[in-house]
C-alpha cells in the first residue's frame, strides 16, 4: 500500500544527493567577474602546521585591513587531512574561494574544471611579477589556474657535521661527478661502522625522478599529459638504489622501507643517520632547524660529462588557486593578488612556504634570513640561473604517481620485481590511471 | 546447570496450543506492540530515513558509475564489476584483510574474555587493573601510536633490543613485507580493552542465584564456568565477534597511520578500506571505490549472516 | 573453542602441590593462584602502560629527542611542552577540549536515549518486518565511512548544517549507531522475561516496563555505552574534519593535528604534551563511569 511511496521517496532522497555532487553545478564564466558593491565573505584553505597558520591568518589580516568590505574566512589542517577534506568540499561544490595547491593535484582539479581560469580575471589579479618559467608550472592547457608561492630545486642535503666527525672531507660540490658521490658515500658509511650511512637513496618521489630523468634527457610527462619516460631510465634510477645498498653506501631495504613517508622529523636526515639526501628545497629549512646540532648544506647534484645543462629547473613548492565555484570570483582573484604581490605578506611569509617565487621578495628577505635560509635562497638562486624550461606539471590522472612510485620502488628492494619489470609495469598501471582520466 | 535446565523446559511448556482466546489475546498483544515498537523505533526511523538510506542509496548509485568526485557520473553499467575482476592489488587487499579478520578476531576475543574473567573474579585492585588493561583502547589510533609502533617494531626497536639479549637478531617488524601484517595484528588484538568491557558488564548481568544453585548441586568453578556463565554469556560473546568482525573487516586507521597511508610495505598491509579510500581520494575514481564498498558490504554481510545462522546453536537467549 | 584458554588456575586443585609438600592451610592454598593472577596482571598491565609512560615521557623530552628514546627514562625534565602546547594554537587549548566536551555530551545523551529506545523495542516487542529492520540495522555500519562522506556532506550542506556540531550530534540522537542498539538489545535479552510480566500483571505498559524494569536493569550496558561513545567520540578524526571547518569550532582530535604536518618543521613536543593533557578527560569517564559497569542485576537485587 504505502510502499511504492515510500520506495519513492528513498530514490528521490539518494538523487537529490547525487544532483548535489560538483559536476551538476554550473560554473558562472569568470571573464563577467566583477567586485560586488557590498559586504563580501571569502573562505581560503591550506595546509601546514602551527607556524604557517599563524604566519598566513596574519597575512590575511593585512588583507582585511586593504579592504574593509571583505571578511576572510580561514581553514586549515595537516596535509592527509587537508586533501581529504578538499575533495569532499569540491565534489559537493562547496570547495573554499581561495586554496592553496601541489602540483600533484593541479591537474587532477583544473583538468576537471574545478578551477577558477586566473587568465580570465587580469584585471583583479597580476602574476607578472612571477618569472616566465616559473608561472608555466601552474598552467594546464595553457591557461594558468595556480599561482606559484614558492619554489625550489632538488638538491643534495649534506650533513657536514657527520663528514667531520667521521674525518671524511666534504667533496667540491660545484664540479663534482657521480663516482665522486658515490666515494664519498661509501666512505661515510665505512668510517661510521654501521652508525651512519653515506646516502638515503631517491626511488620513491616523482621530483627526483623528474631531474634524474632530466640529467639524461628524458621527461617523466610530456606536454599532452602522457606518460613519457623510458622504461631504461626508470630501471636506472632503481638500479642506482641497488647499487648503493649493495656497495654499503645506503642502508638496506628493511631499513629504506622503513623511512618511506616518514614525516621529516623522524626521517634518517634529520636523526644524523645518514650524510647526504636528495630533497626538495623548499624542506631545507625545516631540516635545519628540526636538527639544531647539525649543520648542513644543499647542493646541487653531481653530473658526468655528459649530463645535459639545465636539468634543473625552480619547482612551486606550492600555489595559490581559486574555486571555479566560488561567488566571488574577483574578490578571489584579488586575494591571491595580495598574497603574492605585496611586500608585507612576503615578510609575514619567510621562507616558511618554500624561497618566494617573486625574485623581488627574495632580495627583500635577503636580510632577514638566518644561516640556514640564506643557504635554501642561494641554492634557488643557482638553480634559477641554470635552469631549463620547466617540464610539464604531474597531468590529470596521475596524483597518485608518488605513492605508486614509492610502491614500486618497495618491491624493487625487496627482490619483488627486477628494475625493468618494475619499469614497465610502472609505467603501464601510471598510464592507465591518465588515460582513465581522460 | 540446573538452573538452565529449569529454565529452557520452562521456555518449551510456554509453546502449547492456544485457544481462539488465547489467540485473540495475543493478536491484542500484537497490536499493541506494534504501536509501541512504532513510538519507541521512531527515532531510529527518522534517523534511518532522514539521514543513513539517503547517502547508503547514493554510493550505490555511484558504485555503477565513472565518479571522479568533480565531474557529473556517468553510468557505465558492471564496467567497475569488471574492473575488479583483473584488479591485482584487489586481490592483495582482500588477502590481507581476512588474514588480518580470521587471525584478529578471535584472538582478541580469548584475551578480552580471559582477562575480563579473571578480572569478574572479585580480585584486589580490580578497579587498577580494569583501567590499565583499558588504557590502549583509550588512546585510540593517535600519531603517538604510529610513532611509538615504529620504535617498538622497528629494526633498531625495543623488540629487537630485547631479542638480541638472546643473541637473536630480529628484522625489522614493521618494514618488512612478511611481518608488517603481524605487528598490526599485535596492534588490534593489544586494544582489547572495548571487549574486555562488554563481557566484563555482561559478566556483571549474570544473577548470582544461578550459581548459588549450582554451587548447591556441587559444581565447581569449572563445571559453573562451562554450564551457567559461557550459556548466559553467549549473547554477549556473540555480540563481541559480531561487531568484531564487522569493526575489523572495515580496519582503516591502524593501517593508515602505521604504513603512512601507503597499505606498505609492498601492499602488505592494504586493509580493503585503506585500498578504496585511495582509489577514492587519491585515486579520484570514487565509482570504482563505490563499488569496491558494496563488495566490501556482501562479503561482510555474508560473515554475519552466516554467524547469525551458527548462533541457532551456541547462543542461549533467556526470553 | 574458547572454553580452554579460560581455564584459570583452579582453587580446590592446586597444581604447585606436590606430594610431599607439607599441606597447606585453607588459605595459603587459595593465595598462591591469587598471587599469580597477580604477576600475570602486573605483566600485561607494564605491556599497556608503556606507550601512555612513553607518550608522556616524550612530553618532557626536547623535540629533537623524542625519536631517538624509545626507552622510558628522562634526563631533562621540560615541562615547557605544555604552556607552550596549551598556547600554541590560535586559541588556548582549552577552547578545543571544550568543543569537544560539547560534541562529546550531545553524543553520549543521544546514544544513551536513542539506542536503549530502539533495543527495546527489538528485544520485548513483537511486530511486522523486525528481522528486516534489525537486518537493515546492522547493513548501514558495514558500509565504510569514505564512500558515505561526500553524500553525507551534500546532505548535512543541503540543510545548512556544515560547520556545526549538528552532523556529528543528531545522528546520535536518531539511534545511527547500531553498535550500541546491537549491544543493548543483547543486553536487554539477558533480563528474565519475567520481571516484564510481573509488572505487567500490575498493569504497567511499555513505557513504564521500559523506563521502570528495563532500564535500572541495564545500567552496566547504559554504562558501557557512555564510555565507548565518549572515548570514540573524543577520538574521532575524520568527521569531525570533515564537517566543522571553523578553527575556532575545531575539537581536539582535529586541533591536535595542527601541531604536526609531514612537510614542514612540526611540535612533536607540543602534540604529546597536549595529548597527554586531553586523556585527562577520558581517563576520569572512564574510571567514573566502570563504577556502574558493575551494578549489575545482582546488585540492583534482581527478582
Amino acid at each position: 500500500m504505502e510502499r511504492p511511496a515510500r520506495r519513492t521517496v528513498l530514490v528521490g532522497s539518494a538523487l537529490t544527493l547525487v544532483l548535489g555532487l560538483a559536476g551538476c553545478g554550473i560554473a558562472p564564466d569568470p571573464a563577467d567577474a566583477e567586485l560586488s558593491d557590498g559586504e563580501v565573505t571569502l573562505s581560503i584553505t591550506w595546509w601546514g602546521a602551527d607556524a604557517r597558520h599563524q604566519a598566513t591568518l596574519d597575512a590575511i589580516e593585512l588583507f582585511e585591513k586593504e579592504h574593509p568590505r571583505i571578511t576572510v574566512e580561514p581553514t586549515y589542517s595537516d596535509w592527509s587531512g587537508y586533501w581529504d577534506r578538499l575533495a569532499t568540499t569540491a565534489a559537493a561544490a562547496d570547495m573554499p574561494d581561495v586554496v592553496q595547491f601541489d602540483q600533484l593535484y593541479l591537474s587532477s582539479y583544473a583538468g576537471r574544471g574545478a578551477l577558477l581560469d586566473l587568465d580570465a580575471v587580469p584585471q583583479f589579479l597580476d602574476a607578472s611579477s612571477l618569472p616566465e618559467n616559473v608561472l608555466a608550472s601552474g598552467t594546464v592547457d595553457g591557461r594558468l589556474y595556480a599561482v606559484p608561492i614558492g619554489v625550489a630545486g632538488n638538491g643534495v642535503v649534506l650533513n657536514t657535521s657527520l663528514f667531520e666527525k667521521y674525518g671524511v672531507p666534504v667533496p667540491d660540490t660545484d664540479t663534482w661527478t657521480w663516482d665522486d658521490f658515490d666515494a664519498a658515500a661509501e666512505a661515510i658509511s665505512e668510517a661510521s661502522g654501521g652508525e651512519a650511512y653515506g646516502v638515503s637513496p631517491f626511488g620513491w618521489e616523482s621530483f627526483s625522478l623528474g631531474i634524474f630523468a632530466r640529467q639524461r634527457g628524458d621527461e617523466l610527462f610530456d606536454a599532452e599529459g602522457d606518460v613519457a619516460i623510458d622504461p631504461d631510465t626508470l630501471a636506472a634510477y632503481w638500479q642506482q638504489e641497488l647499487d648503493w645498498i649493495e656497495s654499503g653506501a645506503a642502508p638496506d631495504a628493511a631499513h629504506l622501507s622503513e623511512q618511506q613517508g616518514l614525516p621529516l622529523d623522524q626521517g634518517d636526515t634529520v636523526l644524523g643517520r645518514t650524510a647526504m639526501s636528495f630533497q626538495p628545497g623548499g624542506l631545507f629549512t625545516a631540516i635545519a632547524a628540526a636538527a639544531p646540532d647539525f649543520d648542513y648544506e644543499i647542493v646541487d647534484w653531481p653530473t658526468d660529462p655528459g649530463t645535459p645543462p639545465g636539468f634543473q629547473y625552480p619547482k612551486p613548492s606550492m600555489y595559490w588557486a581559486a574555486s571555479s565555484q566560488s561567488e566571488h570570483p574577483a574578490e578571489a582573484a584579488l586575494l591571491i593578488d595580495f598574497l603574492v604581490n605585496d611586500p608585507e605578506v612576503a615578510q609575514a611569509f619567510g621562507t616558511e612556504r618554500g624561497i618566494p617565487a617573486n625574485e623581488q621578495f627574495q632580495a627583500d628577505l635577503e636580510p632577514t634570513l638566518d644561516e640556514a635560509g640564506r643557504k635554501a635562497l642561494t641554492f634557488t638562486e643557482q638553480v634559477t640561473d641554470r635552469s631549463g624550461n620547466a617540464p610539464p606539471i604531474t597531468p590529470n590522472g596521475a596524483s597518485e604517481v608518488d605513492t605508486m612510485l614509492s610502491r614500486y620502488n618497495q618491491r624493487v628492494q625487496f627482490g619483488d620485481l627486477t628494475p625493468e619489470q618494475a619499469a614497465d609495469a610502472f609505467i603501464e598501471e601510471l598510464r592507465s590511471a591518465v588515460e582513465a582520466a581522460g | 546447570m540446573s538452573a538452565i535446565g529449569e529454565l529452557r523446559t520452562l521456555r518449551r511448556t510456554g509453546r502449547g496450543r492456544l485457544s481462539p482466546a488465547q489467540k485473540e489475546a495475543e493478536a491484542k498483544e500484537r497490536r499493541r506492540d506494534s504501536r509501541a515498537a512504532l513510538v519507541f523505533l521512531a527515532p531510529w526511523l527518522v534517523g534511518l530515513f532522514g539521514i543513513t538510506v539517503g547517502p547508503v542509496l547514493a554510493s550505490l548509485y555511484l558504485a555503477f558509475t565513472d565518479y571522479n568526485l568533480l565531474q557529473d557520473p556517468n553510468f557505465v553499467g558492471l564496467e567497475n564489476v569488471q574492473r575488479m575482476l583483473g584488479d591485482e592489488r584487489l586481490g592483495r587487499s582482500l588477502a590481507a584483510t581476512l588474514t588480518y579478520v580470521v587471525v584478529s578476531v578471535p584472538i582478541q576475543l580469548v584475551v578480552a574474555l580471559a582477562l575480563a574473567y579473571l578480572l569478574d573474579r572479585g580480585i584486589r585492585g580490580l578497579a587498577f587493573y580494569r583501567s590499565v588493561l583499558y588504557l590502549p583502547s583509550l588512546l585510540g589510533a593517535s600519531v603517538a601510536i604510529a610513532v611509538l609502533w615504529r620504535l617498538v617494531f622497528g629494526g633498531e626497536g625495543l623488540v629487537n633490543a630485547f631479542l638480541g639479549l638472546f643473541g637473536i637478531t630480529g628484522p625489522a617488524w614493521v618494514a618488512e613485507p612478511e611481518t608488517a601484517l603481524g605487528t598490526l595484528i599485535v596492534l588490534h588484538v593489544w586494544t582489547f580493552g572495548a571487549p574486555m568491557v562488554i563481557f566484563l558488564a555482561g559478566l556483571r548481568q549474570i544473577p548470582r542465584q544461578y550459581y548459588d544453585a549450582a554451587a548447591t548441586d556441587g559444581a565447581n568453578r569449572w563445571q559453573q564456568l562451562r554450564s551457567i556463565t559461557l550459556p548466559l554469556l553467549s549473547p554477549i560473546i556473540f555480540f563481541n565477534l559480531v561487531l568484531g568482525l564487522i569493526g575489523t573487516f572495515q580496519s582503516f586507521t591502524q593501517a593508515y597511520i602505521v604504513s603512512n597511508g601507503s597499505g606498505g610495505p609492498t601492499d602488505s598491509t592494504l586493509f580493503f578500506s585503506l585500498y578504496l579510500y585511495q582509489e577514492g581520494f587519491a585515486g579520484f575514481r570514487m565509482g570504482y571505490a563505490s563499488a569496491l564498498a558494496w563488495l566490501l558490504l556482501l562479503i561482510i554481510g555474508a560473515f554475519t549472516a552466516l554467524n547469525f545462522w551458527a548462533s541457532k546453536y551456541w547462543v542461549f537467549y533467556d526470553d | 573453542m574458547t572454553t580452554e584458554t579460560l581455564a584459570t588456575p583452579d582453587p580446590t586443585i592446586d597444581p604447585a602441590a606436590e606430594p610431599g609438600d607439607r599441606p597447606l592451610t585453607v588459605t595459603q592454598r587459595r593465595r598462591r593462584p591469587r598471587i599469580l593472577a597477580h604477576v600475570g596482571l602486573i605483566l600485561v598491565a607494564v605491556v599497556m602502560l608503556y606507550p601512555l609512560l612513553w607518550m608522556v615521557t616524550s612530553s618532557l623530552r626536547p623535540n629533537d629527542q623524542i625519536f631517538t628514546h624509545p626507552g622510558l627514562f628522562v634526563d631533562t625534565f621540560d615541562l615547557s611542552h605544555y604552556p607552550d602546547g596549551w598556547n600554541a594554537l590560535s586559541k588556548p587549548f582549552g577552547s578545543y577540549l571544550l568543543n569537544s566536551v560539547v560534541v562529546v555530551l550531545g553524543s553520549v545523551v543521544g546514544n544513551l536515549v536513542s539506542c536503549s529506545m530502539a533495543a527495546y523495542a527489538f528485544a520485548r516487542l513483537k511486530f511486522r518486518a523486525k528481522t528486516v529492520a534489525f537486518a537493515a540495522m546492522l547493513l548501514t555500519i558495514m558500509l565504510p565511512v569514505h564512500v558515505l562522506i561526500i553524500p553525507q556532506y551534500v546532505l548535512f550542506a543541503q540543510l545548512g548544517w556544515i560547520n556545526t556540531y549538528l552532523p556529528l550530534i543528531v545522528p546520535k540522537l536518531l539511534a545511527t549507531d547500531a553498535f550500541f542498539v546491537f549491544l543493548m538489545v543483547q543486553f536487554v535479552r539477558g533480563i528474565p522475561r519475567e520481571l516484564d510480566e510481573a509488572a505487567r500483571i500490575d498493569g504497567a505498559g511499555h513505557a513504564r516496563i521500559f523506563l521502570q524494569v528495563i532500564l535500572p536493569l541495564m545500567v552496566p550496558a547504559l554504562a558501557t555505552t557512555t564510555i565507548f561513545t565518549f572515548i570514540w567520540t573524543w577520538n574521532d578524526f575524520f568527521s569531525q574534519l570533515i564537517f566543522v571547518t571553523d578553527p575556532d569550532l575545531y575539537t581536539v582530535p582535529v586541533a591536535l593535528r595542527q601541531f604536526i604536518d609531514a612537510q614542514s618543521q612540526s611540535d612533536f613536543g607540543a602534540l604529546f604534551a597536549m595529548s597527554v593533557v586531553s586523556l585527562v578527560p577520558v581517563f576520569l569517564v572512564f574510571l567514573f563511569g566502570q563504577r556502574f559497569l558493575l551494578r549489575g542485576i545482582a546488585t540492583t537485587g534482581g527478582k
